[in-house]
């Protein structure tokens, strides 16, 4: 049980991590960056800057780039058979492609949740919630058991398995078992949160849960999502970017983009005329 | 016109009946023969005595030959599986290459390679060496027949994860022989199965111990004597004249395949519920 | 192809256009009258006009409510409906105030005496900038749009002069004070000519108006 100097020592801990991720500048960059599958380009001298604190979407139609994109932040594409990017993605100012960093410690800094929701099937949800630290690792029973209470309370998951925590993480319904995935990707302590259409497998309520969780979750991290839906895009970010045939084509407050779009080809798309 | 089709289906339907009662036929003759026959040669002596001596009416057992081939079995899977299911893990973790195709390939050329080609390696590279049958010659081929079973089965079985806990695991900053021991925990049941297969297969072969470690008529005597077992003593004892040694044999043959009927109903336990892993 | 919203906003438009017939004629109606020194029964059809007017009104507005929670329409198809919510209430007003001429054409009774023609021309400018605004809302015309405030100048500086004059003025108050009352409703009415116009700018470019 921890004590009462723990948790005000613990809450300090949590509020310098938020104001850490308050940075001058935009918490990560990309830089002409230019992706491929093989011979394949699926990405074209793309310029963003995500903001701290900030829920960004990327919205598009369907091949536009946006997954892509999402997962050249975290060096996940790579892992893809004959992939390879060009150009640079800084996380606070240094670039997380170059040779002196190794990518395990990228995907430590930037987590990820994916549409279909994937907790580890032969864990249960206590050691789902912890995997990312225990299969580092930590063993100390201590630090994993208020680890997974913290992570599952923010994902307001606790009280609904907090007596349930042997049971098999597949045992929860769709909305609960995406919930334990971010649980999960929170746990190890991220900074940046990075969500490939986290809601496109869930019912409405579900979905709902899951977007009030993000815009409280911005308070202290960095959120990226990919939504193919624009009602989604309009509710939950700050900041949206259309993308198109793997280019950047506008990028803006959520408000105006929606409002106001500079751009003819962003007007065609979320106004449904192309679709 | 309906009735046409209607005796079609019926006709067509019955030919698919009559090909499964062929098929059943001669394996459950098989099982029918050695069961009556080798039945009765089961009491305690066949396992713990020795072969009797060319005599009628001479009593004996097996003991050596269970022994032989429990060992031999043994030592062969200490060696194979290892290197089987780690070179399945390289296969579908890591060989997303040439290097990795060609090994899938040669796995799969060499499950179907004949066991006595296999046997006559073992002979020239560990019987000559020796001056005669020994163990390390049949534990050698054994394993070289064991591995490309083991390491396909575990391939399989790994390719079957779906790649989502791979995902999942990679984007937590996971390392990747963490991930791959993540992904076959996930698989236990399939590579078991593997190894369970491969077992009861090389429990079977006898090409490549005629050839390598021969037979003795006495207790295991070290690794470089010949060692006794049951699938030489089914060749050599079922072809004698012998009527005790006849009898022996089919006792062989029985206890085998109680051997391998066993093995395979552990499959089945092993994999109930789970088809997906298998 | 067209999209399911579409013919919600294609109603939108039509609505729109008929209440810019409506309160065209009710506008012209009522200074005809005025013109005519007071004769005639023009004031039952205004009546009618601004009464219709008033329900279309009213109607536009739930369908743009309904469009909105039906289709969640974003960028130009947003900013139609809300300008078409603005507009209509323009265009609701030219009949009000059409009405409120007819109201004074009636009470004041006989003004064939009286010098109407400060009040006509004013009149005819603001009828001016009424055919304006309709058809940069017809046809989505920017620059028509962002033409009529100049007009609109000449209209409040004609209704100050007058107001000057009632008080001046040992002219018959019944003249001065009709021509004051419908001078200050024509202002009205230009100015709203010129809300709609700032809203016809708001569809095109997303420049928000100014009132």
């Amino acid at each position: 049980m921890p004590s009462q100097e723990l948790e005000a020592a613990y809450e300090i801990y949590t509020q310098y991590e938020g104001m850490r991720n308050v940075s001058a500048g935009p918490k990560l960059e990309v830089r002409q960056l230019n992706a491929f599958y093989g011979t394949k380009q699926a990405l074209y001298d793309v310029d963003l800057a995500i903001e701290p604190n900030k829920v960004t979407a990327l919205i598009g139609p369907s091949g536009c780039g946006k997954s892509t994109l999402i997962r050249c932040l975290n060096r996940m594409h790579e892992l893809v058979p004959d992939a390879r990017v060009k150009g640079q993605v800084l996380l606070d100012g240094s670039d997380i492609y170059s040779k002196a960093l190794d990518p395990v410690d990228v995907r430590r800094r930037i987590g990820m949740v994916f549409q279909k929701p994937n907790p580890f099937p032969n864990m249960s949800i206590a050691d789902n919630v912890v995997a990312g630290l225990r299969l580092n690792g930590v063993r100390d029973r201590g630090r994993l058991e208020e680890a997974g209470r913290r992570s599952l309370q923010r994902v307001y998951l606790w009280d609904e398995v907090k007596d349930e925590l042997k049971r098999s993480g597949a045992s929860l319904s769709g909305g609960q078992q995406q919930r334990l995935c971010i649980a999960r990707a929170l746990a190890i302590e991220p900074e940046v949160i990075l969500m490939d259409e986290p809601c496109s497998a869930l019912d409405p309520t579900a979905t709902a849960k899951i977007e009030e969780l993000i815009a409280e979750l911005k308070a202290q991290y960095t959120v990226v999502i990919v939504t193919h839906n624009m009602q989604q895009a309009s509710r939950v970010a700050d900041y949206t970017a259309f993308m198109y045939l793997g280019k950047l084509i506008e990028y803006g407050e959520t408000t105006a983009l929606f409002e106001r779009p500079k751009e003819q080809l962003t007007e065609r798309y979320i106004t449904g005329k192309f679709g | 016109m309906r009735s046409r089709r209607f005796l079609l289906d019926k006709v067509l339907i019955s030919l698919v009946c009559m090909s499964v009662v062929i098929a059943i036929v001669p394996l459950a003759s098989i099982l029918y023969y050695v069961t009556i026959r080798g039945l009765p040669a089961m009491n305690p002596g066949f396992f713990t005595k020795l072969p009797p001596l060319p005599l009628p009416g001479a009593p004996g057992g097996l003991g050596n030959a269970i022994q032989g081939t429990l060992i031999l079995v043994g030592l062969a899977a200490c060696i194979g599986l290892p290197f089987g299911v780690l070179s399945g893990i390289y296969v579908s973790e890591y060989g997303k290459n040439f290097y990795g195709l060609t090994v899938r390939f040669l796995g799969d050329v060499l499950v179907g390679n004949p066991s006595i080609v296999v046997g006559i390696l073992g002979f020239i590279l560990l019987f000559r060496p020796f001056h005669g049958d020994n163990l390390y010659a049949g534990v050698f081929s054994l394993s070289i027949i064991m591995i490309p079973i083991v390491s396909i089965a575990t391939a399989e079985a790994l390719n079957l994860v779906p790649s989502s806990i791979r995902e999942a695991s990679a984007a937590l900053g996971i390392r990747k022989w963490r991930t791959s021991l993540l992904v076959v925990s996930n698989a236990k049941s399939g590579v078991a199965t593997g190894a369970l297969l491969a077992t009861a297969r090389v429990m079977g072969e006898a090409a490549p111990l005629i050839l390598t470690v021969g037979w003795s008529n006495f207790w295991y005597a070290g690794p470089t004597a010949p060692v006794a077992s049951l699938t030489y003593a089914i060749w050599s004892f079922g072809t004698s004249g012998l009527q005790n040694w006849v009898n022996l044999a089919w006792g062989a043959a029985f206890f085998l395949i109680v051997m391998v009927i066993a093995i395979n109903l552990a499959v089945r336990l092993l994999t109930r519920g789970r088809i997906t892993y298998a | 192809m067209p999209r399911l919203v579409d013919m919600g906003l294609d109603k939108l438009n039509d609505m729109l256009l008929e209440m810019a017939t409506l309160s065209e004629n009710a506008v012209a109606a009522s200074i005809e009258a005025y013109g005519m020194g007071g004769k005639g029964d023009k004031g039952v059809e205004v009546r009618e006009w601004s009464k219709h007017l008033q329900t279309l009104h009213h109607q536009v507005s739930d369908l743009s409510m309904e469009l909105i929670a039906r289709f969640q329409p974003v960028a130009s198809d947003l900013r139609f409906i809300k300008a078409c919510f603005e507009i209509s209430y323009g265009f609701y007003r030219f009949g009000r105030y059409a009405l409120d001429i007819i109201e004074v054409v009636d009470i004041f009774g006989d003004l064939s005496k009286c010098d109407r023609k400060a009040v006509i021309e004013t009149a005819h400018s603001t009828q001016k900038m009424i055919r304006m605004s309709v058809d940069a809302f017809a046809r989505r015309d920017v620059a028509l749009a962002r033409g009529i405030p100049k007009l609109d100048d000449a209209v409040d500086d004609s209704y100050r002069e007058n107001l000057r004059t009632v008080l001046d003025q040992k002219k018959d108050i019944r003249c001065a004070l009709s021509a004051n009352l419908i001078l200050r409703y024509l202002e009205r009415i230009s100015d709203h000519a010129t809300y709609i116009g700032e809203s016809v700018d708001y569809i095109v470019t997303g420049v928000e108006p100014s009132h």
